[in-house]
């Protein structure tokens, strides 16, 4: 039949669809949320403009903004890393809380000058977060078990750890469920925000440039995105994968000190909202670029604060979650839809 | 109560729970789907089914609505990913981040308070006299014959030894050669999604009227995810999800006795076991025998969405 | 017609595969009717199909590789018992490979049959659900000249009982042997149906492309080309290797290869070329045996190596090996060279640099691409191929491994494809291809070497033997062989 249309599944997506996707993504999650809220009795106008006051309007409002972006560029960039070599770093969450023990340690335990002790901090997160993914790794790179499961399994592990240690082993005499303040601190670098945003953002350049614009970087996207022709291409497929997570890892350990050290303070049962979780979205949104990692992170970061703002109303950092899964969930629905497209048909 | 005894009784409550959400699990990795979203979709289930009996004292009424619930997500998510073949791991862990979170969120008005109605043990008789394991198994509610007993021998009957379940397991190691031999393999695959996703939220309605039995927020502190590693240590089989599930139960109970007798080793430890437990039996067996490979082989169409014009 | 075999003649993409799902129900038609007995048909389902006595032998088989050939036999098939263990399917496939004189193993996983057994369950799968009308795709692809036979015989068996038979093929030889009517399709038209008693090669080759094809005689060199040089550029000596299983899969290989010079590998597919070509470019380590570059003996086996030394690789299956099909057609364009410079300048890599090498091989294969940023998975197959083989080409100072480079070709690519081997011999380099074309490989080979369950049955010279020697060489030089 002349010009009958027909629906067409394109083998790849052009990027500017995808883009709109997305953004449609994210602005129907909110309207929904707005609808569910509208529906138990809240104006969610009202509410949007009190948020967008609340983050926007004072110095405040954005050093808190501020400090939640720090650990969600950098739990972002850990996903998002883990991914171009073609694994799924769950398990943020708990190299997070293993970065933060780790910098706990050195920072409750270790005598020195406080520059020294950042210093030492600074490499303990690192290696507390690469230390925790190391398990999974290797089963991943010699037994090929899945490491989706296996890192995210170790956060409960973290957690546990991390409860334990803040309210036996390190408690601070004085409090329940925390330790001592830490011997050093990381300076503020603008109202509250400390320097772990720009070292955040550096992280963010640094690796994303390493990716892009190094030799190892061609070879770890090649691995990433097909093992089989890195190996006929002579790329050590198995060095790399344990490489790359490990990163991943440290990244996420790394996000975890920067906590603890600059906004926390000490270590304790909570420091963490969810960051690894809410990292994994940023890494999707993301799409390996460092420009990509920052704005998804900021803005992951305003639909926190929204949540955390809102608790008024009966929000809390749960609901910013349902809210992150269903952004996630359009997110997965739009990248497939945008493959498609109306053809028509020649007569 | 005896240590023994008290430590069986333990076991299959706890177990139960793993067993059932596995069950449901086996039956969506069979058709070819993974589905992520077993801890969000338990958390669901526990709530509903708290819920439900707050409103309407039955214990039943409760477990059906937490099936209900499951089933409606379980189809949102099967539309998502067996229709529109959207990516089965993000949608997956959407579903958790969604299930947890709203559970979460809607749970605080329940926090804490005891289920107003549990599922009461019935007394076979003369069965339960037997010493341990008779208090264990044999005095124990209903659903934990259903879990145990009555859904594993079913479900592994039907898929084995039956002609819908030659079909079903076809599609999902080749959907294409399914589809070919005319099995309707979309539709086979969002039934038994949906279905699964039905057991996993009943699963959690388990957890909240037998085991623990009352709401509270992080309940179920990743048991979804130990049940879907446990499909895959039992090689994507009914009976061996379920006996799985039951020696997890006991690794959980462990930790319970352990506690309650005051063992040099602290709570928070005890409560790692099973985390540490489950990454143990996934990664050993992998590593130590090359057999293991073989037998514990996923069905080799999961989680690729099938699309019959690219052949 | 009752009784007759027909032969569906055309290229690759001319649209047979197509025709023939939408006769099996897999796709629906747009416009026009299919007619069944008188009765006009449609088959919205495959099941459908089935029920009307349509039964397809696809090129890929759809065999569920985990089952058994039990289970296999008795997919979808509402005459399966509904209960059915184990037992009761393989005693009724037992009962039906007796029935149709198809000799098999009920009980046996199907992934670890031959090509040609799994062939043979799913003729019988076919035909246990009483298929009037037998399609088959392509079906000796993956039969050695003597297996080939013995299923015509069967075909021929099938239509004297007043069925019919639906033969789809792009050999020519093949379809003039066993049809009786030939209908060739071009760009998804059919173009003629002739009386094969009728027809011959040329004028079948003319209505198949739609223009006159002279072969060219490639083993003739032009007065310029690089003359054949003594000593080899590439041996194996007495090279075995594992395979993926754990087994050995090739068995003490001894075979060399000189510069300006073309060895031809024939064997039915799954016998070890992989293996081979994976030992032949240092992609699989050898177990045993030596393997010397220009009478060196290399040391561990490594890729990257042997590509740099001058060892180029057109893999058997591009999309899966040769190319990351989800990547840029930039990066996969400079998988070979990102080392170097322009590509590289000590640890970094220059996007910039890349495109440009890009562009190179771009147009040196003559594929014209809009935008060198989109996944190389949007191209066509045939352009594919011919980026990865100039890709190859410009390292492959001394040898190149081509395994199956005319696999899903058309006429036009393949052509190509045959015109770059020669340019490549002709320039110096030797070359091992790897074909079950056998048509291919005596056209252009200078020696042919014959591999079967990993060993090499025999290398003879082009000049010195033909098609049959070939084909017992291939079966494993036993008689008959019961594959059962």
């Amino acid at each position: 039949m002349a010009g009958s249309l027909r629906l067409q599944r394109l083998p790849s997506a052009s990027p500017g669809i995808v883009l709109a996707a997305r953004a449609a993504a994210i602005v129907m999650a909110l309207v929904f949320a707005g609808i569910i809220l509208a529906m138990t009795g809240a104006n969610p106008i009202e509410l949007a403009s009190e948020v967008v006051d609340a983050s926007f309007g004072s110095s405040f409002g954005m050093e808190d903004l501020g400090v939640l972006i720090i650990p969600l560029i950098l739990t972002g960039l850990s996903v998002a890393v883990a991914q171009q070599i073609g694994a799924w770093n769950i398990g943020a969450e708990g190299q997070f809380y293993a970065g933060a023990f780790a910098a706990a340690a050195v920072g409750l335990f270790v005598p020195g000058p406080p520059a020294l002790i950042l210093a030492l901090m600074f490499v303990a997160g690192l290696v507390g977060g690469a230390v925790w993914i190391l398990v999974p790794t290797l089963a991943r790179a010699y037994g090929n078990v899945n490491e989706l499961i296996t890192t995210l399994l170790l956060n409960f592990v973290a957690i546990l750890l991390v409860y334990f240690v803040a309210t036996n082993a390190w408690r601070d005499k004085m409090a329940n469920s925390a330790t001592p303040r830490l011997s050093a601190e990381i300076p503020e670098f603008w109202g509250s925000i400390h320097w772990g945003l720009p070292i955040a953002i550096l992280a963010a350049l640094l690796v994303t440039g390493l990716l892009a614009f190094s030799r190892w970087g061609y070879e770890v996207r090649l691995v990433g995105s097909n093992p089989s022709a890195a190996n006929y291409a002579g790329v050590p497929v198995r060095r790399h994968l344990i490489t790359v997570m490990l990163l991943s890892g440290a990244i996420a350990g790394l996000a975890g000190m920067l906590e603890i050290a600059g906004t926390v303070h000490r270590l304790q049962g909570g420091i963490s909202n969810n960051y690894g979780y809410l990292g994994i979205m940023v890494a999707v949104l993301a799409r390996s670029s460092a420009v990509g990692v920052i704005f998804s992170a900021a803005l992951m970061a305003f639909i926190l604060n929204s949540g955390i703002i809102l608790q008024t109303q009966g929000l809390t950092t749960s609901t910013v979650l349902a809210i992150t899964g269903l952004i996630l969930f359009l997110t997965a629905i739009g990248d497939e839809l945008a493959h498609y497209r109306i053809a028509r048909d020649k007569a | 109560m005896d240590l023994l005894t008290g430590l069986f009784t333990t076991a299959f409550l706890a177990g139960g729970v793993l067993a059932l959400a596995a069950l449901g699990e086996v039956l969506a990795e069979r058709v070819g789907v993974v589905n992520l979203g077993v801890e969000g979709l338990m958390a669901i289930g526990a709530l509903t089914a708290i819920a439900a009996v707050a409103a309407i004292p039955s214990p039943t009424i409760g477990f059906l609505s937490a099936l209900a619930v499951g089933a409606l997500f379980g189809a949102l998510f099967a539309f998502a990913t067996v229709i529109l073949r959207a990516n089965q791991v993000l949608c997956g862990l959407a579903l958790t981040l969604m299930g947890s979170g709203i559970a979460s969120t809607i749970g605080r008005a329940y926090s804490g308070m005891p289920a107003r109605a549990t599922f009461a043990p019935i007394e076979v008789p003369l069965l339960s006299k037997i010493p341990v394991i008779g208090p264990a198994f044999f005095s124990q509610n209903i659903l934990l014959y259903l879990i145990f007993i009555v859904l594993p021998v079913g479900l592994s009957y039907l898929m084995f030894r039956t002609r819908h379940g030659l079909n079903l397991r076809a599609v999902g190691e080749n959907p294409a050669a399914a589809d070919a031999a005319g099995i309707p393999v979309t539709l086979i695959r969002f039934a038994y999604v949906t279905a699964g996703s039905a057991l996993a939220a009943g699963a959690g309605a388990y957890l909240t009227l037998t085991f623990v039995p009352s709401w509270s927020d992080g309940v179920v502190a990743g048991r979804g995810w130990i049940a879907v590693a446990l499909v895959i240590f039992a090689g994507y089989r009914p009976i061996p999800a379920v006996l799985s599930g039951l020696l997890f139960g006991f690794i959980t109970a462990l930790g319970f006795v352990g506690q309650a007798r005051g063992w040099p080793i602290a709570p928070a430890f005890l409560s790692m076991l099973p985390y540490l437990g489950t990454m143990a039996f996934i990664i050993v067996p992998v590593l130590a025998w090359q057999r293991m490979r073989r037998i514990m082989a996923a069905p080799a169409a999961i989680g690729v969405p099938y699309y019959r014009d690219l052949r | 017609m009752p009784g007759e075999i027909h032969a569906l003649l055309g290229e690759n993409g001319a649209g047979k595969s197509t025709l023939m799902n939408i006769l099996t129900g897999i796709y629906q038609p747009d416009a026009g009717e299919i007619i069944i007995d008188g009765y006009a048909k449609e088959f919205s389902t495959p099941l459908q199909a089935i029920a009307s006595g349509i039964g397809m032998v696809h090129q890929h088989f759809k065999l569920v590789q985990a089952f058994t050939v039990a289970e296999n036999i008795h997919l979808g098939w509402s005459q399966t018992p509904r209960r059915a263990s184990a037992q009761v399917l393989e005693q009724r496939t037992a009962a039906l490979a007796e029935k149709f004189n198809l000799k098999t193993h009920p009980g046996a996983r199907v992934s670890d049959l031959s090509t040609g057994e799994q062939q043979r369950v799913e003729i019988l799968r076919v035909l246990a659900r009483q298929a009037r009308v037998l399609i088959l795709d392509e079906p000796t692809a993956v039969l050695t000249p003597t297996e080939a036979r013995e299923l015509f015989k069967a075909l021929r068996q099938f239509v004297a009982a007043g069925n019919a038979v639906i033969f789809i093929s792009h050999k020519l030889d093949e379809v003039l042997e066993i049809s009786d009517r030939i209908s060739i399709l071009r760009g998804g038209r059919k173009v003629a149906t002739e009386n094969t008693a009728e027809c011959n090669p040329r004028m079948l080759a003319k209505l198949m492309v739609g223009r006159d094809i002279v072969p060219a005689d490639m083993r003739r060199r032009p007065a310029d080309a690089a003359p054949m040089s003594t000593d080899p550029v590439l041996s194996l000596e007495n090279v075995s290797a594992i395979g993926d299983a754990g087994n050995e899969t090739l068995h003490g290989i001894s075979l060399d290869v000189r510069a300006g010079e073309i060895v031809g590998v024939a064997g039915v597919a799954g016998n070890g070329q992989r293996e081979l070509s994976e030992v032949l470019t240092g992609i699989r380590p050898v177990s045993a045996g030596k393997i010397l570059i220009a009478g060196k003996p290399v040391g561990k086996s490594n890729a990257a190596a042997f590509a740099e030394s001058g060892i180029g690789h057109i893999p058997e299956d591009r999309l899966h090996s040769g190319l990351a099909p989800a990547l840029s057609i930039t990066v996969n364009a400079v998988m070979r060279e990102y080392k170097k410079p322009p590509v590289s300048s000590g640890i970094g890599y220059k996007p910039g640099a890349a495109t440009a090498l890009a562009k190179e091989i771009a147009s040196a294969a003559e594929v014209s691409i809009p935008d060198f940023a989109m996944p190389i998975r949007n191209l066509s197959g045939g352009n594919q191929q011919r980026l990865v083989a100039r890709r190859e080409m410009r390292i492959a100072d001394k040898v190149l491994i081509a395994a199956y480079p005319s696999r899903g070709l058309d006429v036009g690519a393949i052509n190509t494809m045959l015109r770059y081997l020669v340019e490549l011999r002709d320039a110096g380099a030797g070359i091992i291809l790897i074909s079950e074309e056998l048509d291919e490989l005596l056209n252009l080979s200078d020696r042919i070497a014959v591999l079967f369950e990993g060993k090499i049955m025999g290398i003879i010279d082009n000049d010195k033997t033909d098609i049959d020697e070939i084909g017992l060489l291939m079966g494993g030089r036993t008689q008959v062989r019961e594959v059962a």
